[in-house]
């Protein structure tokens, strides 16, 4: 769907630039987001669970971009 | 849901498993349907037996909860009501032998009536959009419309609340704030990503050769996507169609905050239905009863295509 | 994606007459090479696309920027008049280091919790029994799924009777089945119990949702895997584990990320049941919003905590949007 032309073969792009991972490295973030909103152990893990939810959004979003 | 052709052949399961299966399945479906049954058999009773213990299931049904839910009462002596004429309805009657007169009609009704304005309003505007849009993105290419169509779908997943701060404060710059316009504008904004979803996957399945053909004998784009592409995806738009209706029908949560008089629809209502001392069950229930049943109709008439609504109409059979 | 572009070079020369949307009619008297490649198609396509887009950054996007905008500032709803002053992230600070609102998630998290669990349970369950195709199951599943179709806030709010300690029917079948007396327990009145209730309503308005999620991931499963296993003697139990769970998973996953959407920001059926009591028990996330917003008016804090709600739906919404995808390709 994107405009990026697919780098011919897949061994070569670096590991943090190609989609799979890195989706996956995000879902995590976005897991852990919703662990850290809604844990009842530490009030510091709250505090800190916007910039991660926020994090892996943002993160999902860029490699969404990425070719497989 | 019905009659789905994938009956598996070799492990076609066994006659016991069968009956077991059965048996657990109607139980739950009778199980859940216990509350909607009492919704309907209290709206009949009247307020002593609605609250009787044990509850009654037999009883002696009367129209009380409908009267009441129809009519606002004042209470009077013996002496006023007798010196009255005959009473000329069933709810005159019924009013009489509890002590009270009609004093006029209830909210009831206007507020069913916001109802119906605002849910057909907005079904037939998201309705519309949609269509237009899901043509869109299925016909041509669209310059991002992966992005787009996720945006639009985000836009359905937003928290009411989240949204109604801004909006509240916007429709009151406005002067849309308690009215049914501005009802139908915010509930065709929610409906039309689902409409746009939606359609779009109904027109995907229409072979673009029949506008081909039509566009190769005269027609304009606009002419080929009315009279050919329209006919055919009926369906698919009297589906979506209900969908909207039955979210707009049943929304709450923008209905509290942002109407309270003119505009306001029958949900935010029905729980401030009160009587003498306390919530007037019966006539709660028969409001309930009435605001149900047009939507247990297209429960009916939309199964085949359920579904297709709910997942956004990733899932198709 | 569609490509149009071989096709449009026969029609597009009539595109000119379509005299339903004036602008299209304006854009076009180029000649015909020049409108073929560039114009007709994609003002053809932003014309169907554009009212759509316009009304939700009316009605959905300009609110929401409106928002993170007022998070920043100490604006209150009330006192319009008053000058309003950025506070820079001094609201999100607050709210994420505000014991009562992390309470409401807990609470929210509770909730969440326990409804998808049971949801999964039972919805999985009786898809997995109707899966058997006995005698009549197309009937039953439309009755099983009318609660979902109902309005939450109005078959709620009549749960509100069913759970009347003395007269409520819920008490009543409660007590016949376990003989504890109907009016010693109060569903909606008690600290311990009335996290359940709202659990209780929300299991039976959308385990048909999953359930009926779960059908079709059941009924996406081909025969010839079945058959194959059947070849190689693999006991039903074991075809379950390899072959029902796994398959349908996505399917289940698609329900699971739905509900839990929608249970986050769960506001009318908790509202009218229990407005958020007794005390602080049931104040889920969207209760606390709405008073912080609607009976403090707060407005700059209620703004940011709208938007850390947004950020998580959102995040959430990505991942359901990729789990529909994989549906998709089924």
């Amino acid at each position: 769907m994107t405009a990026q032309t697919p780098v011919p073969s897949k061994q070569k792009r670096p590991f943090f630039l190609r989609r799979g991972p890195m989706e996956n490295i995000a879902t995590g973030l976005i897991g852990l987001g919703f662990l850290m909103l809604f844990q009842p152990f530490l009030l510091i893990f709250y505090t800190w669970s916007l910039v991660t939810l926020l994090a892996g959004t943002l993160i999902f979003i860029i490699v969404s971009k990425f070719p497989e | 849901m019905s009659s789905v052709n994938t009956a598996h052949s070799v492990v076609e399961p066994s006659r016991t498993s069968k009956r077991i299966a059965a048996t657990i399945v109607i139980a739950y479906a009778v199980i859940t349907m216990i509350p909607l049954v009492w919704i309907v058999l209290t709206s009949f009773k009247s307020p002593p037996d609605s609250i009787s213990y044990p509850p009654k299931i037999v009883f002696q049904p009367t129209l009380e909860g409908y009267c009441n839910l129809f009519t606002t009462r004042t209470r009077q002596t013996s002496e006023y009501i007798t010196s009255l004429g005959a009473p000329t309805s069933t709810c005159d009657e019924i009013t009489r032998s509890r002590n009270m007169v009609i004093a006029g009609p209830s909210n009831y009704w206007p507020r069913f009536q916001n109802s119906l304005v605002i849910a057909f309003g907005s079904t037939f505007l998201a309705v519309s959009l949609g269509t237009l849009a899901a043509y869109g993105f299925s016909r041509f290419k669209v310059p991002l419309a992966e992005d787009l169509l996720f945006f639009i779908l985000s836009t359905r997943m937003m928290p009411p609340i989240a949204v109604a701060i801004p909006i509240y404060l916007m429709y009151r710059e406005l002067g849309l704030s308690d009215t049914a316009l501005g009802m139908i504008l915010l509930y065709t904004a929610v409906n039309v990503s689902l409409a746009v979803w939606l359609l779009k996957g109904f027109i995907d399945e229409i072979p673009r050769e029949y506008e081909e053909a039509a566009m190769i004998d005269g027609y304009t784009r606009m002419q080929a996507f009315f009279k050919v592409v329209l006919p055919q995806a009926t369906t698919g738009i009297a589906a979506t169609a209900i969908f909207c209706l039955i979210f707009a029908w049943n929304e709450y949560a923008f209905a509290v905050l942002l109407t309270s008089g003119a505009a306001q629809t029958a949900p935010p209502f029905i729980p401030t239905i009160i009587g003498e001392g306390g919530q007037d069950w019966p006539a709660v229930a028969a409001g309930t009863t009435i605001f149900v049943v047009p939507i247990l109709v297209f429960t009916i008439l939309l199964r085949k295509q359920l579904l297709r609504g709910i997942t956004f109409g990733a899932v198709r059979k | 994606m569609p490509k149009f572009r071989k096709e449009t070079q026969v029609t597009s020369v009539t595109d000119t007459s379509s005299s339903l949307l004036g602008k299209a009619a304006n854009a076009t008297p180029a000649p015909i090479a020049s409108r073929i490649r560039g114009i007709s198609d994609r003002s053809m396509a932003w014309l169907f696309i554009t009212p759509a887009i316009v009304l939700l950054l009316a009605i959905n996007i300009f609110p929401l920027i409106w928002a993170i905008y007022l998070s920043f500032t100490n604006f209150r709803a009330n006192r319009p008049n008053a000058p309003i002053e950025g506070v820079g992230l001094s609201n999100y600070s607050r709210v994420l280091n505000d014991p009562n609102i992390w309470q409401a998630m807990q609470t929210t998290a509770h909730f969440v919790f326990w409804t998808i669990l049971l949801q999964t349970l039972i919805g999985f369950s009786l898809a997995y029994l109707i899966d058997r195709k006995f005698r009549g199951h197309a009937f039953w599943t439309t009755v099983i799924l009318v609660p979902m179709m109902l309005s939450p806030a109005v078959v709620g709010n009549f749960w509100r009777f069913l759970y009347q300690p003395q007269i409520g029917l819920f008490n009543y079948i409660v007590s016949f089945i376990t003989g504890v007396p109907p009016s010693s327990f109060e569903m909606l009145g008690s600290v311990q119990l009335s996290p359940w209730a709202i659990i209780i309503v929300d299991t039976w308005m959308w385990t048909p949702y999953v359930m009926l999620i779960c059908l079709a991931g059941l009924r996406s499963i081909p025969d010839y895997i079945y058959e194959a296993a059947e070849v190689d003697r693999a006991s039903l139990w074991r075809q379950f584990w390899s072959i029902t769970l796994p398959m349908a998973l996505p399917f289940i996953m698609l329900a699971v990320l739905f509900r839990g959407i929608e249970n986050f920001k769960m506001f009318d059926m908790v509202t009218l049941l229990t407005g958020g009591g007794p005390g602080s028990t049931t104040e889920v996330a969207s209760i606390t919003l709405k008073r912080e917003a609607f009976e403090s008016w707060r407005t700059g804090r209620a703004s940011a905590f709208a938007i850390i709600l947004f950020v998580a739906v959102f995040g959430l919404a990505n991942i359901y949007v990729k789990a529909l995808n994989k549906v998709k390709q089924r």
